[in-house]
């Protein structure tokens, strides 16, 4: 028995396992090949489990339950054939939700937590655009007062879900005030005028995900659809950021050690020179390493879960967490592609896909080297002495 | 209609290792529902839905078993029962079926009882059958469809080697479920969340009126040897043209063609 999970999560452990064996592994082929996957369809049978609110308020109709649920929804949707069905399925529950449950008013929350629990509306958020990703204080997206409505205009780019979200958690300008200040976070229904998906981007991998150029155009939405304060949009979506790099880091996990597990197979059954590949003491050292190295971020993982549970500041750990996660999943692609030979190179076998897919990690929610900075001020090394 | 499935937890891989003693390790594998046993539970939560019936489960082990009750309970089930008792520690097939028996008997009213064909532990395949011969109820084994159930007869299809036999029969009945005889449903996270707290009696032997020398059992297992490998595969060379007319006439020469 684990530390960390009782028999309740294992049984809703079960329970999303095999609703990924059932409803997602076996259509992946086709939705990788569409370039997108039926989110509506999707989300509604995730609703009906109760697999999209583990951890906000019943009010809502969430469970109301303790993270780890929302650690084993991503573990067992990080377990399935692609990359792209996860990060859609994550960034509706731990990454565009997270600051409208917390902060959002109770009628915000009625009005799209609640159908986004259900399932019956997805969810994307929008921070980055064309010209600041990293640099998220750089944002050029304003929402301007007119009454008692925001105007909205500007652009977002890389949105996923972006072409079937019904919502977006949108950070966006409210004042003069440069830099971090005078940002908030609003929450924009897309069926409103003004709304354009202007682009849906063809991308490396991560096939089954929609990513979409977005612009605002006039856009109109009541001053109520904000979260929060006006102003506090910056430090919400810090906040937000943490649970988002954690859930990244959490499913990249599941991903690597399925990987790796796959690749002892195939080395066991291979024959090269006379004896099978495991064989090698070059290839089983290099699992074992990788295995090791996937068993620590593990931890890690976890003790940032418990920290967070407890609630402590995360930030410096689960920037560890997401830099070694972003880093580890190309080497554990790289290697185990390679031990696949010229398997590895075709798409009969999963490696290929993978190789593509967890390319990602290391750029988004956080590119590598901002995390590198987030570590680097925490541990004194820059800026102000925390 | 009131249906019994009797389940039996088992550990999730067959890559048990076996002690000393000759007793089977399961230590560190994940304990799950006996595969048949979940397809024996949806079958009967599906027909009790469509006569306004109740389910009871019963599991004949350890405390651990109330894991796999509480699955059976968040999948639908109204009910639960362990039997729990030290003198049940390694007990046979043929006493396990007597005392599920005695706890059937101790339930009201139940016109059918679901069971799997066999655990895919210890697959000797005869509980089902013995708890027939205790209830002295017909049985109806390796059922792949139930055409019809309602509170007095049953109609089912049942999987044989090379036949399919349609039979109907007069409750009570036991039926044991043959794999994908449906789609085993899983619990939401709701009915998980529901059930966590709800409290499962256990029943010793005493409280179903038995004792020791009623479960003395008269199989022992003498020894448990892992099967012999598989010799491994033949490796066909050549280009593809030599490689297809060497592998047919293998198959040839094999009878298999
Ligand atoms: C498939 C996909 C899905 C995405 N989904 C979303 C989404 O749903 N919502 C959303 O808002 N965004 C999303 N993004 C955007 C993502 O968060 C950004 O791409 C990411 O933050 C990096 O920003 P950028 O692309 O503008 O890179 P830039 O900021 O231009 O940085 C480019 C590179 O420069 C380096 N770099 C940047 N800053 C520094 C520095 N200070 N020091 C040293 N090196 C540095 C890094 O290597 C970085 O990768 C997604 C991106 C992709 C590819
Ligand atoms: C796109 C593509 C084009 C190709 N074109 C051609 C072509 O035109 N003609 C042709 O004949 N072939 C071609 N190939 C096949 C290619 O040459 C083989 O894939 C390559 O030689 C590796 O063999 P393998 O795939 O059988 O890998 P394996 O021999 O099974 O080896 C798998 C992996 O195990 C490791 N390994 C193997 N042996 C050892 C060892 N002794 N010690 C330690 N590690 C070991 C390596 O990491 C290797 O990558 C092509 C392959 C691809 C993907």
């Amino acid at each position: 028995m684990s530390l960390y999970f009782n028999s309740d999560h294992e049984m809703f452990r079960q329970t999303i396992r095999r609703f990924v064996e059932r409803e997602i592994n076996p259509f992946v082929e086709q939705w990788e090949h569409e370039r997108c996957f039926p989110g509506h369809a999707l989300f509604k049978k995730l609703g009906e489990l109760g697999a999209l609110g583990v951890s906000y308020p019943e009010a809502y109709g969430g469970a109301g339950l303790d993270y780890w649920y929302n650690v084993v929804l991503a573990e067992e949707v990080g377990r399935a054939d692609c990359g792209g069905v996860p990060m859609a399925i994550l960034v509706h529950t731990d990454m565009a939700t997270p600051a409208l449950a917390e902060f959002g008013s109770d009628e915000l929350r009625q009005r799209f937590l609640a159908p986004a629990i259900r399932g019956e509306l997805i969810a994307a958020v929008a921070i980055s655009e064309p010209d600041a990703g990293s640099d998220v204080a750089s944002i050029r997206t304003r929402a301007v007062r007119d009454g008692d409505e925001y105007v909205i205009n500007g652009s977002k780019m890389w949105i996923t879900n972006g072409t079937q979200a019904d919502f977006i958690t949108l950070l966006a300008r409210t004042s003069d005030e440069a830099g971090f200040k005078g940002m908030s976070l609003i929450i924009v229904p897309t069926n409103t005028p003004g709304f354009h998906v202007s682009k849906k981007l063809e991308k490396l991998g991560n096939h089954s995900s929609d990513t979409a150029l977005l612009a605002f155009d006039d856009l109109r939405v009541p001053i109520a659809n904000r979260i929060g304060e006006e102003g506090q949009g910056f430090g919400l979506q810090m906040q937000q950021f943490q649970k988002e790099r954690l859930i990244g880091s959490v499913s990249a996990v599941a991903g690597m050690e399925k990987i790796v597990a796959m690749t002892i197979n195939y080395c066991r059954e291979r024959q090269t020179f006379g004896k099978a590949l495991i064989e090698n003491q070059y290839i089983h050292f290099r699992l074992a390493e990788l295995l090791s190295e996937i068993e620590a971020l593990r931890q890690l993982n976890y003790h940032c879960t418990r920290l967070l549970i407890a609630g402590h500041d995360i930030t410096k750990e689960v920037s560890m967490a997401k830099l070694k996660a972003g880093r580890l999943v190309r080497e554990v692609a790289d290697s185990c592609l390679q031990f696949h030979g010229g398997m590895g190179y075709v798409e009969e076998y999963p490696l290929a896909r993978y190789f593509r897919d967890s390319r990602l990690l290391s750029i988004g929610g956080g590119a590598d080297e901002i995390m590198l900075g987030i570590i680097a001020k925490y541990a004194g090394m820059i800026g102000k002495r925390r | 209609m009131h249906a019994v499935v009797c389940v039996k937890q088992v550990p999730e891989q067959n890559s048990v290792k076996i002690t000393a003693d000759k007793q089977i390790n399961s230590d560190g594998i994940n304990p799950i529902i006996n595969l048949f046993d979940e397809y024996a539970i949806e079958e009967a939560l599906q027909w009790a839905e469509k006569n306004d019936g109740q389910v009871t489960v019963i599991s004949l082990g350890s405390d651990d078993a109330t894991d796999s009750l509480k699955k059976a309970l968040a999948m639908g089930a109204n009910e639960a029962v362990l039997i729990n008792d030290p003198a049940l520690e390694h007990v046979d097939s043929q006493s396990a079926a007597k005392v599920v028996a005695a706890a059937i008997k101790k339930l009201d009213n139940v016109n059918i009882v679901f069971c799997g064909k066999q655990s895919t532990d210890d697959e000797t395949g005869q509980f089902g059958p013995a708890l027939a011969r205790f209830l002295g109820w017909p049985q109806l084994t390796y059922v792949f469809k139930v055409h019809e159930l309602s509170e007095t007869s049953i109609v089912v299809d049942r999987a044989l080697e090379d036949t399919l036999e349609t039979v109907e029969a007069s409750l009570p009945v036991v039926v044991t479920a043959v794999k994908d005889l449906n789609e085993p449903r899983y619990p939401s996270l709701l009915k998980i969340r529901k059930v966590s707290k709800q409290p499962i009696p256990t029943w010793s032997l005493g409280d179903l009126g038995l004792g020791g020398s009623d479960v003395a059992g008269n199989v022992q297992v003498a020894d448990r040897v892992p099967p012999p490998a598989r010799p491994s595969g033949e490796m066909i060379s050549g280009n593809v043209q030599t490689q297809v007319s060497s592998l047919v006439q293998k198959l040839v020469e094999n009878q298999i063609l």
